[in-house]
Parts: C-alpha cells; structure tokens; sequence
C-alpha cells in the first residue's frame, strides 16, 4: 500500500512537469491573447523550460488560459470547447475582462464575470496583464494542477 | 534459451524498454537543441518522458461519432508494430537480428504502419480535420514510400541480400556505402525521406499543428495520445537506425559499439531533424508532393541503376 502510495506521488510529481496550455478567446479584444501568445512563444519569456507547450487541441490541454469578457454570441461555444478538454484541468482567467468584465461591464451583449459559468482557478487581472503576470499564473496554476492530477 | 531471446529482443534490448528510452532522449535533445537555436532556455532533456506519464494520468476521451474500438486500437498497433520495428534493425558491433524476426522487407512494411494508422486514426475519429490530415497523409506517403522502396532496393542488390545482418557485414568487410559514390544518391534520397518519415516540419503536413491542429491527433487525449507520441519516439530510432544500417554501420565490437551507435543516432537527429526543422518553414502538400517525385525519387532511381551497372 505504501510502496503504491509512494509511486504514485512520484507519478504525480513527474507528471506535473508537463503542463500544456489551450487558449480559449472568450470575445476578447486581443490585447491579453498578445501578450499570452508573446509569454510563451518569443524566446524572452520562454516557457517551455516549465514543461508547458501550447497545443491546438482543447483535448491535449491541462491548463486553460481564458481572455475576454464572454460575449454572449459566444458563450455557448465557449463552455462547449471548455467541455471538450480532459480531467484535470485548471482555469486561469487572464485580463480584466473575465473576472469583472472591464470595459465592457454590464453590457447587453457581455456575460462577465466567466465564474458564473466556469469554475476559474486563478485570476490574472490587468488590461492587458504583463507577460510576468501571465505566468506567475501559470506558475500558480501548475500548483493547483498539482493537487489535482 | 534462445526461444527466449526473441521476446527479450522485442520487449527489452535493441526493441522495448531500451528503444523506448533511447527515442525519448532522442526527442528530448531535439526538443532541447530547437530551442537553443531559437535562443530560448528549452526543456529539461526528460521532457518527452514527462510529458508521457503526464498523459498516462489524464483521461482519454472519444468523439460521440468517433468508431471507437478503431479509434482506440490504431495507437496501439502504431506503438507495437514500432516496438518490433526496434527489435529489427541492428546496432552495428552490438546486434544482429536474427533473420526469423523479419528482414528489410517487413520492415518496410512496419515503417508504413505507422502512416496508415495515422490515416486510420484521422478518419475513424470523425473529425474534419482528421479527415483533412488522412488525405494529407495519404498523399505524403506515395510520394516517399516510392523512393525508400527503390534506395532499399539499391542497398540489397549492391549487398546481394535482404537481410539486414548481411548488409551490415558485407559493409563491415567491403568498407561502408557513405564512401561508395556509386550509393551517394540513394544517401541524399533516404535523407531527403527520413524528415518525412518522422513527419517534421518541412514535411509536418498532415499534422500541422497551425494549419489543420495536429489533424488526425486532434481527437486524441491521455493515454491514447501518448501511444502515439511514444509511436512516434520509437519511429525516430527505428528510422535513423535503418539509415545507419543501410550506410554507415562500420563499428567496434561491443560497448564501444553501441556508444558509436547512439553517437550517430544523435547526431542524425540533430542534424538531420532538428536543424532542418528550426531553419525551414512547412511546404504545402502540392510542393512536397512534387518534391519527392522530382529530388529523392530521381536520386533513388539513378542510384538503383548505378549499381545495377556497376
């Protein structure tokens, strides 16, 4: 019991070197997806040291980073794209725009805060949050995946 | 005892748990080397190994319309017909396949199980984009079985024989086809094939990750998936290993052998894949498709009547 107990913590340990990280674009503006894309992808900020990789495939990911405020044409695709991604996963709500809605707050065509309909894990506030920010984030995120996984 | 070593050799030496780590240190000082080159950090070299017990921990989903026993068995058999590809092809100095395990020609026909499981997995998931990556795929692999047929051609009647112990011995006594100019273009041919084969970048088609998502894995998550990425490690070193079988197997004996083995595996790697991979963009499927009809596959056809003269 306790050899299965140790081996599986070791899994566990191994297996959260290797978070991959979906982006899913809930009607943002573009301004938080630039700065995700340039934290991991330009050689500066290099993720992939942590493990990460960005993957095309909501099927691949552990951890998913959402922007924007979830407009209302798209929520229906967002929470089915959310659904298509495996257990365990963790939710990290970069920018304003999920947590509060931002700029678009209490807009007809806005349903903000994303946690109404998402269970988010971490928060990353900013318009858009600095490159650092978004991966304190992931960092934190990988913390949580830990316990999970 | 030796009923025994047939398993051994497919389970645990040349094949099995040995391939198995040495395709994912391959993967890993690709993954690593790419990104020195890009001027990033990289990964830690056991990142492939990571990510494997990672996807061994996540749970696999399928499609609603997805044929599920073809969905979930086309890993498998790609990841098994690999392991025996492993156990197929020599360590010059080290091993020699038995020739009751199979010769070059089932390992041909081995190396194309893993395209037509792709092309299986794309089109049994249901997906648009698996569907796109199937005819991708399909397409890639006219062109490049073509001239891999003919340079294996080539390399067994310049030897006399399909056996690849026999190939590696009579280079070990008439001096290895890399110095031979009559085997050159059968050279740059399989190295025009083998980035193909391995399906990187300039010839990553059918699994853009850009383009069509991975297309055929994109249905694919947890333990399913890594099946295919522990496909596509073995496929490394199966291929490479060919390669070295074919051209440059000259070799000590023994454990000085084996460090010359994997010496040149890596260095096929870097060379070959990552370099190659960091420095070029990805051809459309039009393009690569009359690449390898016009380069490798004049090359291979000049080579094969090369030595039929010679």
């Amino acid at each position: 019991m306790t050899i299965l107990q140790t081996l599986t913590e070791k899994a566990r340990n191994i297996a959260v070197r290797s978070p991959w990280i979906y982006r899913i674009n809930a009607g943002s503006c573009n301004g938080c997806d630039v700065e995700c894309a340039t934290t991991a992808l330009i050689p500066r900020y290099d993720v992939e040291r942590l493990g990460c990789q960005y993957c095309g495939s909501p099927r691949h990911a552990d951890i998913v980073l959402i922007t924007g405020p979830l407009t209302a044409r798209i929520k229906d695709d967002v929470l089915r794209v959310f659904a298509e991604i495996p257990d365990p996963k963790v939710t990290v709500a970069v920018g304003v725009c999920p947590i509060s809605g931002g700029i678009f707050r209490e807009s007809y065509a806005v349903h903000a805060p994303i946690d109404q309909y998402l269970p988010v894990d971490v928060n990353v506030p900013g318009c858009p949050p600095r490159p650092q920010a978004i991966i304190e984030g992931v960092a934190q995120a990988i913390a949580i995946w830990r316990e999970r996984i | 005892m030796t009923e025994l070593a047939y398993p051994l050799a497919v389970m645990l030496f040349p094949g099995g748990l040995f391939a198995i780590a040495l395709g994912l240190a391959l993967k890993g000082a690709d993954r690593r080397l790419a990104a020195r080159l890009q001027g990033r950090v990289g990964p830690p070299l056991m990142q492939p190994f990571y990510d494997l017990v990672k996807l061994a921990r996540k749970r696999t989903m399928a499609p609603d319309i997805a044929a599920l026993p073809v969905f979930l068995g086309a890993p498998l058999v790609g990841a098994i017909s690999m392991m025996l590809g492993a156990a197929m092809v020599p360590i010059p100095g080290v091993y020699a396949p038995d020739p009751i395990l199979g010769d070059l020609l089932v390992l041909l026909y081995l190396l194309a199980v893993p395209a037509v499981v792709l092309m299986v997995a794309g089109s049994a998931s249901g997906s648009p984009f698996g569907a796109i990556g199937f005819s991708r795929e399909m397409a890639l692999m006219l062109a490049y079985e073509g001239p891999l047929v003919l340079v294996v051609a080539a390399v067994a009647l310049r030897t006399g024989s399909f056996s690849l112990a026999d190939i590696v011995a009579y280079q070990q006594a008439h001096g290895s086809f890399l110095f031979d100019p009559v085997m050159w273009p059968a050279l740059a041919a399989f190295i025009a094939f083998y980035p193909a084969n391995l399906g990187i970048v300039p010839f990553d088609i059918p699994e853009a990750e850009t383009e069509v998502l991975e297309g055929p894995l994109l249905e694919y998550s947890g333990p399913a998936l890594g099946l295919f990425k522990l496909m596509s490690a073995l496929k490394a070193v199966v291929v490479l290993s060919l390669g070295i079988a074919l051209f440059f197997p000259l070799a000590p004996e023994g454990l000085p052998g084996l460090v010359a083995h994997l010496a040149k595996l890596l260095v096929l790697m870097l060379l070959g894949v990552t370099v190659v991979r960091v420095s070029m963009g990805r051809m459309r499927i039009d393009q690569a498709f009359f690449f390898f009809l016009k380069w490798p596959l004049v090359l291979s056809v000049l080579s094969l009547a090369a030595v039929a003269l010679a």
